[in-house]
């Protein structure tokens, strides 16, 4: 069984290619989380190995290429207040991220990043409030619509930064899926960290993918699980990744408005979608709905499942 | 363990044509995927009936013509982006128009069109046949579909009645798109018969006015024209915020295309008075003539231009036939995204026309004994050198319901040459084009259904 | 006729220099085109209702797209 939620499925760098029933599995660590790809099908085993190598180096260039903690990539460039020319990809992402902007009315935004300083979502307890004068003064280096962004060109104000986190996994799910459906396999699943895809060609044929939504303060333990042929998951928040201060716990989605996590906000929310992306981007929406959470899943009309304290 | 199984997508697809946010999503992650955005997955059935409906108030400032104009319009998408449209316009008219005679120092009397009774005209005002009361019944429908995926084709019908006019037209389009739907080339061609059939007969050309009751000069119960629209057009995606149209159009009309009402007076060739004739308060009057062949070409710019919020839109016409009537317009619109579900969008729109070669303010009586008419002459103001201006503002609101109102406050004004040439003595004293203003209000509502 | 032909041309003319300056804007850049507003026929309720007055009132009428129904306009 699959889970889905923050896993711990493997923690290894490096890619493992095993066979399973009628197919291979592949496994490896990438943008911070346990990556697992399964792929069924009648391939030759070389051709098999060879395109979860293909995957495995897509999602590697998608973390080199996005990961807000290396020197070295065009995040970097992009976060030293330069005018930087951006590619297609990033292009791409970047009006994504503007979409998203928008539809939130400035909830979800790129630049909230920087807000993480103050804030350790470990699950450890601590007494400490922030410095309220500190988040205040952070909040002036946050805001998407400062951003100069006139495609190809991209230019952020000083002391300020981009994260892709928000979006990159997700996104490395549906290009590594949709790589693969071309390719004409009987059933796909990409399951990075627990934001996943799956793929099945001839759904009389094959028995579902069973997934299991995690509990609250129980990881490990899929207590409820989903079976589908087709479609994807993506989980926001997480049930361990929280902060308690003063016996008040406080949920890992920040508002980028207020420097604060989204009051009564779900510790999780996990939503089903066509593609991962949107999946991720939905479960984040509700997230950032706080109390709202569920009335909005229910107005987009998306199957969800929200967990809360 | 609880067991969820998903196996039917559909009211997660169905959904998302119900719903704007998510749609919205959808479209902007398939745009960062690559994925073509119609989805095969996009559910087949019929969309929601689009209603719009809206009434307009149109009133001339010295009680000439006032009218009321309902509507509603009904849109529907049958699913592969095919589209049935209809609209139902009803009009109501009520007022005085123009005949086309000059005022005078003294008072006038003139036949109405039926050739019964009569009505006066007080000195110095501009002659109006105060008769009109008319209703228009105007119905038009279209569907349009895909032919291939880059051909659209569409077809529509439009039919309208009054009590002295008909009409029918039948119209077809073609629209290709090019260049990853950059560019889209339109094809359009359109073909409308008319009957007129008015009040009293079809005058003859040049015909005298009758006095009140008395035969009047009549050529035909009805006569009928056709006219044919050929149109072609481009649209171009400049860039992400830019849209321009470029369009080519003519328009040949054949058959009777004189108003039947309009009239014009006959002024002493030296004095410039007004030529009396038998009855009292009765001058000389005599019924137009047009040439039955017009050809109006046109060249239409337009663009809009999408700001964040906000969104400009400007157009330019310039319009020649071979009436020697030449006109410029344009037309721009600001809207204005005060709030995310207001709108405040002011309109300004300028209008300037030439002249048609045969408009004349009057006829002269030397022409009329020596039998040297002109082969056509009309004294109708809308074939005069004038210009107008339309200023005004719109402001829509859209409801939590997803419904949307409006409200539409508009200023029309024209104004012309008071003294035109072909006036001699007296008559170039009196006013021929006085100053029209009129008030335009609407209000409307769409809503789905 | 040299008027008319020069005038076409002109349409022409400019028809073509504003596809040739045009960026190419890929589909996922069609995000604020795709707005309601930015239809050609957003507002076809207020044009078709305008333009029956100014059909009325003036020499000129059409260009934008079909007229859609004659009237007698008196």
């Amino acid at each position: 069984m699959v889970k889905a939620g923050d896993g711990d499925v493997l923690s290894s760098q490096k890619l493992t290619i095993t066979p399973i029933q009628a197919g291979y599995q592949a496994l490896f660590f990438a943008m911070g989380s346990p990556c697992e790809i399964q792929i069924r099908s009648v391939l030759p085993p070389e051709r098999s190995r060879q395109l979860l190598v293909d995957c495995y180096h897509e999602a590697s260039r998608i973390e080199k290429k996005y990961s807000r903690y290396r020197c070295d990539n065009l995040v970097s460039q992009m976060n030293s207040a330069t005018r930087v020319q951006v590619d297609e990809e990033t292009h791409r992402l970047l009006d994504y991220a503007d979409h998203c902007y928008r539809a939130s009315s400035g909830l979800f935004d790129i630049t909230s990043g920087v807000l993480r300083r103050f804030w350790r979502f470990d699950g450890n307890s601590t007494t400490l409030e922030p410095d309220e004068s500190a988040i205040q003064d952070v909040l002036s280096c946050i805001g998407w619509d400062r951003v100069y962004w006139e495609a190809p060109w991209f230019q952020l104000p000083p002391q300020m930064e981009i994260d892709f986190g928000g979006i990159a996994k997700e996104y490395a799910v549906d290009r590594v899926a949709l790589y693969l459906k071309d390719r004409d396999l009987d059933q796909i699943l990409v399951n990075f960290g627990g934001d996943l895809a799956v793929y099945t060609s001839d759904s009389q044929r094959y028995e579902p993918w069973t997934v299991g939504i995690e509990q609250p303060h129980a990881h490990g333990q899929a207590a409820q699980s989903v079976s589908l042929y087709n479609g994807a998951l993506a989980t926001s928040g997480s049930t361990h990744r929280y902060c308690r201060i003063n016996d008040r716990i406080y949920g890992h989605i920040l508002n980028p408005k207020t420097g604060y996590p989204v009051e009564d906000a779900p510790l999780s929310v996990t939503t089903f979608s066509d593609t991962c992306t949107q999946a991720g981007m939905l479960s984040t929406f509700a997230m950032l709905h706080g109390r709202a959470a569920e009335p909005f899943l229910q107005a987009q009309q998306v199957p969800s499942w929200v967990i809360r304290p | 363990m609880q067991l969820i199984t998903i196996t039917d997508f559909s009211g997660v697809t169905s959904a998302r044509k119900s719903n704007g946010f998510k749609q919205e999503l959808t479209f902007a992650t398939a745009a960062l995927l690559g994925l073509s955005v119609a989805a095969p997955s996009v559910a087949e059935e019929p969309g929601p009936w689009k209603i719009e409906t809206a009434g307009l108030v149109y009133s001339e400032s010295d009680s000439r013509v006032s009218a009321f104009e309902p509507v509603v319009s009904a849109k529907k998408e049958f699913g592969e982006d095919r589209v049935f449209n209809a609209k139902l316009v009803l009009d109501s008219l009520t007022g005085a128009t123009p005949t086309g005679a000059l005022s005078s120092d003294n008072v006038q009397t003139f036949t109405r069109p039926s050739g019964q009774g009569s009505y006066t005209i007080q000195p110095d005002e501009l002659p109006i046949d105060d008769t009109f009361k008319d209703t228009r019944v105007a119905f038009s429908a279209g569907w349009l579909q895909p032919l291939t995926s880059t051909l659209k084709g569409g077809v529509g019908v439009n039919v309208s009645a009054e009590h002295d006019f008909r009409s029918l037209g039948l119209n077809g389009n073609l629209s290709k798109d090019f260049n990853q739907r950059n560019t889209t080339l339109n094809l359009g061609l359109g073909f409308e018969s008319d009957t007129i059939n008015p009040e009293g007969g079809v005058p003859v050309a040049f015909a005298e006015m009758q006095p009140a009751n008395s035969t009047p000069t009549r050529q035909a119960e009805d006569d009928d024209k056709t006219v044919v629209d050929t149109l072609i057009g481009i649209t171009q995606v400049v860039n992400k915020r830019t849209l321009m149209q470029f369009n080519y159009s003519v328009s040949q009309a054949d058959g009777y295309l004189t108003d039947p009402y309009k009239i014009l007076s006959v002024i002493d060739d030296a004095t410039g008075l007004l030529v009396s004739s038998t009855g009292v308060n009765r001058y000389t009057n005599l019924y137009e003539n047009r040439p039955d062949k017009r050809t109006k070409q046109s060249v239409y710019w337009r663009t809009k231009y999408r700001f964040d919020r906000d969104m400009f839109d400007v157009s330019y016409r310039y319009l020649w036939d071979d009436w020697d009537i030449r006109s410029h317009t344009i037309d721009t619109r600001y809207q204005w995204r005060f709030a995310p579900n207001q709108y405040l969008e002011p309109h300004f729109r300028y209008y300037q026309q030439s002249e048609a070669e045969f408009y004349r303010p009057a006829l002269l009586n030397s022409d009329v004994t020596n039998n040297t008419l002109p082969e056509f002459a009309s004294a109708d103001l809308r074939l005069a050198d004038f210009s107008a201006i339309t200023f005004g503002a719109k402001y829509a609101h859209r409801m939590a319901s997803g419904s949307e109102w409006h409200l539409r406050l508009e200023w029309y004004q024209q104004s012309g040459e008071s003294s035109p040439d072909g006036l001699v003595g007296a008559a170039k004293d009196q006013d021929v084009f006085p100053t029209l203003s009129s008030v335009i209000f609407q209000a409307g509502y769409a809503f789905e259904w | 006729m040299v008027k008319k032909y020069a005038a076409f041309l002109f349409a022409l003319a400019t028809c073509f220099s504003l596809v040739a300056c045009a960026t190419h804007v890929e589909p996922w850049e069609k995000g604020l085109l795709a707005k309601p507003d930015m239809a050609l026929d957003a507002n076809h309720i207020d044009e078709a209702l305008d333009d029956h007055i100014y059909f009325s009132k003036e020499a000129s009428s059409g260009g934008r797209s079909f007229g859609g129904g004659g009237c007698g306009c008196n």
